[in-house]
């Protein structure tokens, strides 16, 4: 299996750490960014397959970064999963209607992120 | 726990629950009766047993065999089974039964999830879903009526759209939306008992029962399943559960894992 790309956008070094133990072991290749504004750069510069979006971050708060990145070039391409702490279903719609394949309420564990990304296509099920 | 001890659970899983009990779940069912012997007021695991022993198998016995059982469970476990149910016989049974009216039995149900999986799946097609769900274990069967799941349970194998579909916020859990909930019934019950009514159904979900259960209960069980399936409906077992040799009720559909259909020979019933 070609090795696929993953970025993991979220302003807690902890959570970053956690998710990236997860979809490494799932084989992905896995860069980081601590805000959107910051996943927005690298974004322009490499495309990459899968985001795991935070959603209160400073600078650029992941919805905002979400509804930029689906404006890019290329940028429906990735598969998007929001993954917060915010609960409440109108928000998880929200970030549904703006573009996200999934979404992850915090607290999650590998077994969520994996059922999650088989489900919208990112692996093999 | 003494290896006498553990020989006395096996028989009793073996011949109450048909449940194999295999010697390398021994720390596991110390660990998991731990918990039981604080509840009903034992020091430790060794005076739960001791007691029980002594007595004929009531509550305390049934309180032992639930905590053994295996409960693992999630929506839409191994996808592939709903996805056929949904796409392929759904639709199918929905326009052959009177009124579309789709019966199927979630046998083993554990906690829940896959009952409501497949009345998601029979609401979404539009059917005129029943599910009844049944369980050996009173507390899974009281978790899956009360239908409240944790983050962690709700979002196993459901997508967010689908969630947001189908249940609802309760503080910091979540349960099935009112239209959802009253398509399921939740009832224990024993898959090695005869049936207790006559009532039949179109399709029947036993996954990840007969891996567990004892080789001597498995056609008792087996046979249970035959005689509440209709002579047109399909079983789905496990993923990794077969059906080889050991009946002649049920041959397995090509290209269809874990789907099963009547054979031939168990359509005595029709003629």
């Amino acid at each position: 299996m070609p090795l696929t790309t993953c970025l993991i956008v979220d302003d807690s070094r902890i959570i970053r750490k956690v998710a990236r133990r997860i979809v490494e072991a799932m084989g992905y290749e896995v860069d980081e960014a601590a805000d959107g504004a910051e996943a927005l750069t690298y974004c322009t510069g490499a495309m990459p397959d899968v985001l795991l979006i935070d959603w209160n971050m400073p600078v650029m708060d992941g919805l905002s970064f979400l509804r930029r990145l689906r404006a890019l070039p290329d940028g429906r391409r990735p598969k998007v999963l929001f993954c917060t702490i915010e609960t409440h279903p109108d928000r998880i719609a929200e970030a549904l209607a703006a573009g996200a394949d999934d979404y992850v309420m915090k607290p999650f564990d590998g077994e969520i992120l994996q059922s999650k990304l088989e489900e919208v296509g990112a692996i093999a099920a | 726990m003494t290896p006498d001890d553990f020989d006395k659970l096996q028989t009793l899983m073996a011949s109450r629950a048909g449940y194999r009990l295999t010697r390398d779940r021994m720390q596991l069912a110390e660990h998991r009766l731990g918990p039981v012997a604080r509840r009903e007021g034992y020091a430790n695991v060794e005076a739960l047993l001791a007691n029980l022993w002594t007595q004929p198998v009531a509550s305390l016995g049934w309180a032992v065999i639930e905590a053994l059982l295996n409960p693992e469970t999630w929506f839409r476990r191994d996808r592939t089974p709903f996805r056929v149910f949904e796409k392929e016989l759904l639709p199918a049974l929905a326009s052959a039964r009177p009124e579309g009216r789709v019966r199927v039995w979630s046998a083993g149900c554990s906690t829940g999830q896959e009952a409501w999986s497949i009345a998601m799946a029979g609401l979404g097609v539009g059917a005129r879903i029943e599910v009844s769900a049944t369980d050996l274990s009173q507390r899974a069967i009281e978790k899956a009526r009360g239908g409240l799941y944790t983050g962690f349970e709700i979002q196993r194998g459901l997508d967010a759209r689908t969630m947001l579909r189908w249940f609802e916020p309760v503080e910091e859990q979540w349960r099935p939306r009112p239209e959802l909930a009253q398509v399921v019934q939740f009832t224990r019950g024993n898959l090695l008992d005869e049936p207790a009514d006559d009532g039949r159904f179109d399709v029947i979900f036993c996954r990840n029962v007969l891996r567990d259960m004892d080789p001597s209960r498995r056609t008792r069980l087996l046979d249970g399943l035959e005689q509440r399936l209709v002579d047109d409906g399909c079983l789905f077992l496990g993923a990794d559960e077969t059906l080889e040799g050991e009946t002649v009720a049920f041959r397995p559909v090509s290209g269809r894992r874990g789907l099963y259909v009547k054979a031939p020979s168990s359509l005595r019933r029709a003629a």
